[in-house]
């Protein structure tokens, strides 16, 4: 609840920074708040407090805001420079923040009208910025399928709820579940509501077979925002996911878990043997994103008490990464114009310290030891294997043999390819928060107990 | 009865008027049918004494989101008659799922049909003043939340709506 | 808890009628008038007319993008708006607090409407 008004009221600060002009303070301002908010919602730790019966702020609530914070924090001065741009400055700013709003809300709600809500607030700023590079043809084609799509996969969600409130009566998730093991027969338009929502909540963390947006989405828009919603929307739509899935819903589970289970193995195998294709890195990393929405449909599936913390763990490692290699795509990118594999030949010769970075970022995607990755992926094996999904187990472990290929092959551009010899310059606040991700790569992969011993 | 009668006459006009938007070639025609629709379907909603959403739905809607709807068509270029060709297996595809999805809605229908009571149903429950109280006390967070959502719209809207001067 | 029923579906029967007396009477105006009107089809008489000068090109232009932001935000407003009918019905009732409850939700707003002023996003140019 902290988390919600301090970041809603920045937003809103942000917004009147331009009238009042303290535009160039604006940037530590934000900076500061987010750590405010970080320091204030681990205030709510253990507390367990129900906010109007709307929001509940129990751990796992705590857990991932802090996680999202963290890992705005760090998008944050990745993307510094957009922020440059002048005109629009204080709109990205709190397009951002209100998108941060809506994370919060959808890791804590209780009801399915935060839900939606909190759905909405993180969607609406992410089409806007998707298309934030105007004169990009790309970027615009980017928001438009965006919000075609995701408007079409919020009436799935919306028409959902309506079932699921027409049988049971409430928005409550408590009262939903009550009634789901009340042991009176539930109207069969229950079980529809259910697979409605699950088909929205699926488009959101673009699992297969609702994941077509999110190529074209993540090529086109930029590279920030990409990342932006390669790490903190995708965290925040599984938090939610299983919010609802784990708990509110587990009384039905043998009508989902079919469902989930083809769909976890088509993410799985859709997400790495599409990677494998592609030439653009950019391109490469949302099919990338796509598979490791279905590794985390492993934990959900697997509904055990093992499997919050897994997901927790997975979410961190996992965004982690990818805002240390969606930065590093950025500064070539920008440097290189042009996000293709090539663009990277050579790197270790010319920026030793991206090259590195890079590579641990990789490998903890990929998943080998010691880095994050490895336990993340350990620990949602654990986790389905405990809950019996051995066959799924085995479809991931092959889905991520492919991973390796695809990541290595980048990794061996950088190493083992002639550069054209320019060195690329990059900012010292970039290279201080690039060492600190990496350190923390490594640690979170040395030291799993302090998250995975939270939830 | 007559509440009946109304309920299947407007079911039939709010499925044709619907019908009428997806088949009809020219999008400004879409736009009008779908008012009709949205028409129709407020009509339900006087018929569930849902009186307030009825005349919300008529404003909002049918008035300020179709008027929306026809400025987008007509930032378009309607001068080219060209309908993007689309293959049969896209068809197909389409066909097969949608038509999965009506069977799924229809089956869990027709099996809810003896399932559901109207014993807790409260014939004023959507009148203003109740909703009024329900919004403003048991539902106060979201309604602040939304805010937010329509701030995040506007400022999403200036934004790209602007020509960014300076 | 809930008030009682003060109205029915069947009270909002005059306002049908009336909807149907209005539409009767465009229908039955638009159709008379093209019975008993003279009819002269030549092809001047079809030609669309503006102002004597000869019609160039179609009517059929990209618009604007100007109108379109005006109309966004006058949809963003009147949702703003909408929120306040079943507030002012309840205002007694809701007391102070439900007062300062819309105080907090149209702050918001009027922060955004200020920002629209401020961004010159309603001038003309």
């Amino acid at each position: 609840m902290k988390a919600l008004i301090l970041l809603s009221s920045l937003g809103v600060i942000a917004l009147l920074a331009e009238i009042f002009s303290f535009k160039k303070l604006l940037y530590p301002i934000v900076l500061l708040g987010l750590i405010t908010t970080f320091v204030l919602n681990m205030f709510d730790w253990d507390t367990n407090k129900l906010y109007f019966k709307m929001m509940q702020f129990d751990n796992y609530a705590v857990a991932f805001t802090a996680v999202i914070l963290v890992v705005a924090f760090l998008w944050f001065i990745m993307a510094e420079g957009f922020f440059k741009e002048e005109s629009n400055l204080t709109d990205h700013f709190a397009l951002v923040l209100f998108a941060l709003v809506g994370a919060v809300m959808m890791v804590s709600y209780t009801n399915m009208a935060m839900l939606f809500l909190g759905i909405e607030i993180l969607s609406i700023p992410m089409y806007i910025l998707a298309g934030s590079n105007k004169t990009d043809v790309s970027s615009n084609e980017a928001a438009f399928k965006y919000l075609i799509m995701g408007a079409f996969a919020t009436g799935f969600l919306l028409f959902g709820i309506a079932l699921v409130y027409g049988a049971t009566g409430s928005f409550d998730l408590s009262e939903i579940a009550a009634a789901v093991s009340g042991g009176t027969a539930l109207s069969s338009i229950f079980y529809v509501g259910v697979l409605l929502m699950l088909v929205g909540m699926a488009f959101k963390v673009s699992a297969a077979p609702f994941h077509f947006w999110a190529p074209d989405v993540y090529q086109g828009a930029p590279t920030v925002v990409t990342a932006f919603m390669a790490t903190i929307v995708k965290t925040a739509a599984f938090a939610a996911f299983l919010r609802l899935f784990s708990t509110t819903f587990s009384g039905v589970s043998e009508t989902w878990m079919q469902t989930v289970w083809v769909m976890a193995a088509l993410t799985l195998l859709v997400g790495n043997i599409t990677a494998v294709m592609q030439t653009s890195t950019k391109r490469m990393l949302a099919y990338s994103s796509v598979a490791h929405a279905g590794y985390m449909l492993l934990a959900l599936l697997a509904a055990n008490n093992y499997s919050n913390s897994a997901i927790l763990y997975y979410a961190s490692a996992y965004s982690i990464g990818s805002i240390a290699t969606f930065a590093i795509v950025n500064i070539i990118s920008d440097a290189k114009n042009s996000d293709g594999v090539d663009a990277f030949n050579g790197l270790s010769k010319t920026n030793p310290m991206l090259a590195i970075v890079m590579t641990i970022a990789l490998l903890s995607l990929a998943g080998i030891p010691p880095t994050a990755g490895f336990f993340a992926k350990y620990f949602i094996f654990t986790s389905a294997f405990m809950a019996g999904n051995i066959g799924l187990v085995l479809i991931a472990i092959i889905a991520s043999l492919i991973g390796v290929y695809y990541y290595f092959r980048l990794i061996i551009a950088m190493y083992f390819k002639e550069s054209d010899g320019q060195t690329i310059a990059v900012e010292s606040n970039h290279k201080i928060v690039l060492v600190i991700i990496a350190i923390a790569i490594v640690a979170l992969g040395l030291f799993p107990d302090y998250i995975i011993g939270l939830l | 009865m007559i509440t009946t009668y109304l309920f299947y006459l407007l079911s039939f006009l709010a499925i044709m008027f619907a019908l009428m938007v997806v088949f009809s070639k020219n999008p400004i025609h879409s736009v009008l049918y779908l008012v009709l629709a949205f028409f129709t379907i407020a009509g339900h909603y006087v018929l569930l004494n849902a009186q307030f959403l009825a005349a919300v739905h008529i404003i909002v809607y049918a008035g300020a989101i179709m008027v929306l709807f026809l400025f987008v068509i007509m930032l378009l270029n309607l001068n080219k008659e060209t309908e993007p060709h689309k293959s049969v297996w896209l068809k197909a595809s389409a066909a097969v799922a949608s038509g999965s999805l009506l069977v799924v809605l229809v089956g869990s229908l027709k099996g809810a049909a003896g399932i559901q009571s109207a014993k807790t149903f409260d014939a004023s429950i959507g009148l203003i003043e109740n909703l009024g109280q329900t919004l403003f006390n048991d539902f106060l967070l979201p309604f602040e939340v939304s805010s937010i959502l329509l701030l995040s719209a506007m400022v999403g809207a200036v934004m790209l709506g602007k020509k960014s001067i300076k | 808890m809930l008030l009682a029923v003060q109205s029915t579906p069947l009270d909002f029967l005059p306002i049908a009628l009336m909807f149907v007396v209005a539409l009767g009477f465009v229908v039955i105006m638009l159709f008379l008038t093209h019975q008993l009107g003279p009819k002269k089809k030549s092809k001047v008489k079809l030609e669309t007319f503006e102002c004597g000068i000869e019609v160039q090109g179609n009517a059929r232009l990209p618009f604007s993008i100007k109108y379109f932001l005006v109309a966004i935000l006058f949809v963003l407003f009147d949702v703003e708006v909408i929120f306040m009918y079943p507030w002012a019905v309840n205002f007694k009732q809701l007391g102070l607090i439900g007062f300062v409850e819309m105080l907090t939700f149209v702050g918001f707003l009027l922060v955004g409407f200020y920002y629209i002023l401020k961004k010159g996003a309603l001038k003309w140019e």
